[in-house]
């Protein structure tokens, strides 16, 4: 039996609305404040048990069986694991700083970030894992054998240099990170595959180097001639400026400031939908491509969408994000080529015993 | 009978089938022929999605029986009940449920907040000595030291607290007007309050003060109070748990800086000494900031400073008999201490 699907609309398709989740987003925030904030973790797997419903691809939907308990389990071992030790260690960085050893406790915080460079690594590694391990589809589920130590290391040396050469060698390390991480994963008895490059999406982080010289050029142009027309001429250096001159001066900085790191987030936009379609569009599963459609004007509205929705109530709406995220995420994704519904059996991958608390007490996502 | 669709967790086939009750367990007849009994007692019923009701089994991951439109009146009392919130919440109901969750967590929160004094105070001083070795070393022992000076100090001390030998006072040369009791119990009068200082007895209101967090073990229950709310809140997203954490615990330091203030003003009296000078320091230190204190009160961990001198004021007896803590020489000596001794050289001291 086969199931074609290549033409018409996307194999992926999201039916959610947001009415329907706002009682599981309300619900979830009133028993997170009674309990203390345990019941987090099972509000986080009911959120997803809505989402990932909501989600069909081709002709069923998927189906989120983590739970509350594996991720609580998760969060518990990672604070054992994480925080004691890093805890006890920040006592030993104060006692060396107070004895007068600047450099040595310099030099145990920096071993300290090394430390968490590879468990960051391992982080986004096991979340994935976990992730795919609890995403069924047709009653089979994904995974990996691999328990994500060796992408730990992997993560480490590519990520430092990556920074090298003025952080040149960037979407390098992105991208290669990426196979390397999606290659190991597998859904039913098929591997992923993934071979994102570099090259397509590197003149667009070559807009990172260029625009702020081009804004500090046009600044310079700007106060060339202010000073060329005598626009300045009220100040010398012997009287107090007025406080009109301050003022403008003031508003100016804060217009610069404004524009530099407004446009060097649309810089970061115009990249990262490069970088995320590149990455996407180059994996295979099977039979099965993968493609995502959002261009840059769609990243940049979900950013402000979220960032006024968040504002506007005065971050209650922050509940609604994980839907925002995820509707987003599904409403680009596209899939095109079949699927051998008999060829797809039970994945053979061993399933991870808790969640995903590394990256839950690290804060980091993992797509 | 019903009709259902099924996934046997082997493969991705979905397989139409019927099913009906027979006896504990269910009889599932695939429509391409075949037919399987499940015991009941194997299923589990998932969330509800779109109307549909779904079934799992404990012992297949990814065995799944969906019953279109929901489960079937005849089979209803069989099957497992419908989840939505799981365990607990479903059986007793959302708002019971968060009723009894938030007296819950009333009791949890009383009791946590409470335990640190009593967890404290179970540490033995030894333990928290050992501990405060490590935080800070010989911090505050290698302070300034001349003999002159040295036995300034001691005066002073026996005079505030007289015949207590676990109290432990030093003075470093670091220009801050402060001193702070470390983990441990060691008092560290900073050169820069010294200097700052009017008269002796404003130095042995601090020193009182400093006392005060030695006897009621405050260092250590601060430590066990931060240790607790970072893991409680560590479950909290980002910066609420941050801001929560730093809120209640300076409520608690701002109580715990009252207390010691009372015992600075206790021992002040038994010592007859002034508290007018003490008053006069913390007016001195309000200020002009006086104002912005006020403000952000409820972030600071000191009490605000005109508030504690006029407590300081308020314990003035008019018909007691104060004596000078100190002579015009011993005072000198103090002040001069950290100006004599020579620099401390920095060393491993482990």
């Amino acid at each position: 039996m086969t199931d074609d699907q290549a033409e018409g609309d996307s194999a992926f398709v999201f039916t959610g609305d947001w009415r329907e989740f706002a009682p599981i987003a309300f619900t979830n925030l009133l028993l997170t404040i009674v309990t203390l904030g345990i019941y987090h973790f099972w509000g986080k797997a009911r959120v997803r048990r809505y989402l990932w419903s909501n989600t069909r691809f081709i002709d069923d939907r998927l189906e989120w069986t983590g739970t509350g308990l594996e991720l609580f389990i998760g969060y518990l071992i990672a604070i054992a694991l994480f925080f004691v030790p890093f805890g006890a260690i920040n006592l030993i960085v104060q006692g060396v700083l107070l004895r007068g050893h600047a450099g040595m406790a310099g030099l145990i915080v920096f071993c300290l970030y090394i430390a968490l460079l590879y468990l960051f690594g391992v982080a986004i590694f096991r979340a994935l894992r976990y992730r795919l391990s609890r995403t069924f589809w047709h009653g089979i589920r994904g995974g990996s054998n691999d328990q994500g130590f060796a992408y730990g290391l992997d993560y480490f040396w590519r990520s430092i240099v990556g920074t090298l050469a003025l952080g040149l060698m960037i979407p390098w390390s992105m991208t290669s990170l990426w196979n390397r991480r999606w290659n190991a994963m597998s859904f039913g008895p098929m591997r992923f595959s993934a071979e994102a490059s570099w090259g397509p999406i590197f003149p667009r982080f070559m807009l990172f180097y260029i625009t702020p010289i081009i804004l500090l050029v046009l600044v310079g142009v700007v106060a060339g001639a202010a000073v060329g027309t005598g626009a300045l001429a009220g100040i010398s250096p012997n009287t107090p400026p007025s406080p009109g001159i301050i003022i403008t001066f003031a508003l100016l900085g804060i217009a610069f400031y404004l524009v530099f790191f407004g446009v060097l987030g649309i810089i970061a936009m115009v990249y990262y939908s490069a970088y995320f379609r590149e990455a996407v569009g180059s994996m295979r599963l099977g039979e099965l491509w993968f493609a995502f459609n959002a261009r840059t004007m769609d990243w940049v509205k979900l950013y402000l969408g979220n960032f006024a929705l968040v504002v506007v109530t005065i971050g209650i709406g922050s509940i609604f994000l994980p839907y925002r995220n995820w509707a987003f995420f599904v409403r680009h994704m596209e899939a095109y080529g079949s699927v051998h519904l008999d060829d797809m059996t039970r994945s053979m991958t061993r399933t991870p015993g808790q969640g995903e608390g590394l990256l839950d007490a690290l804060d980091v996502g993992a797509f | 009978m019903a009709d259902a669709w099924l996934y046997d967790g082997e493969t991705a086939l979905r397989h139409a089938v019927s099913i009906r009750l027979e006896g504990d367990a269910l009889r599932i007849a695939r429509a391409d022929g075949g037919t399987a009994s499940v015991p009941l007692a194997t299923l589990v019923r998932r969330e509800d999605v779109a109307g549909d009701a779904i079934l799992g089994r404990r012992d297949l991951p990814g065995w799944r029986l969906i019953l279109p439109g929901g489960v079937p009146a005849d089979l209803a009392a069989a099957l497992p009940a419908a989840r939505r919130y799981g365990g607990v919440i479903d059986r007793i109901g959302l708002w019971p449920a968060a009723a009894a969750f938030a007296v819950l967590a009333g009791i949890a929160l009383a009791l946590f907040l409470n335990s640190p004094p009593l967890v404290a105070r179970a540490i033995p001083r030894s333990i928290e000595q050992r501990l405060g070795e490590l935080m800070v070393g010989d911090f505050g022992k290698r302070g300034c030291a001349t003999p002159a000076g040295d036995a300034a100090l001691a005066a002073l001390v026996q005079r505030v607290d007289p015949d207590d030998p676990t109290i432990e006072v030093s003075v470093v040369r670091v220009p801050i007007v402060n001193a702070v009791t470390l983990p441990g119990g060691r008092i560290v009068l900073f050169d820069g309050l010294v200097q700052a200082a009017r008269s002796p007895d404003e130095v042995a209101g601090v020193i009182g003060h400093e006392i005060g967090h030695v006897r009621h073990r405050d260092v250590m229950e601060s430590l066990v109070r931060q240790f607790g709310l970072s893991v409680l809140l560590g479950g909290m997203e980002g910066n609420v748990g941050g801001y929560t954490n730093t809120l209640l615990a300076s409520a608690y330091s701002r109580k715990a800086e009252a207390r010691a203030d009372d015992q600075a003003i206790g021992l002040l009296r038994d010592a007859r000494i002034s508290p007018a000078p003490t008053a006069a320091f913390f007016t001195r230190l309000g200020g002009k900031d006086a104002k912005a204190e006020r403000m952000f009160a409820y972030l600071a961990s000191h009490p605000v400073s005109a508030d504690r001198a006029r407590r300081f004021t308020r314990s003035l007896d008019p018909g007691a008999h104060y004596q000078p803590t100190l002579d015009a020489a011993q005072w000198q000596a103090l002040r001069g201490m950290c100006a004599a001794s020579p620099k401390e050289e920095n060393g491993w001291r482990f």
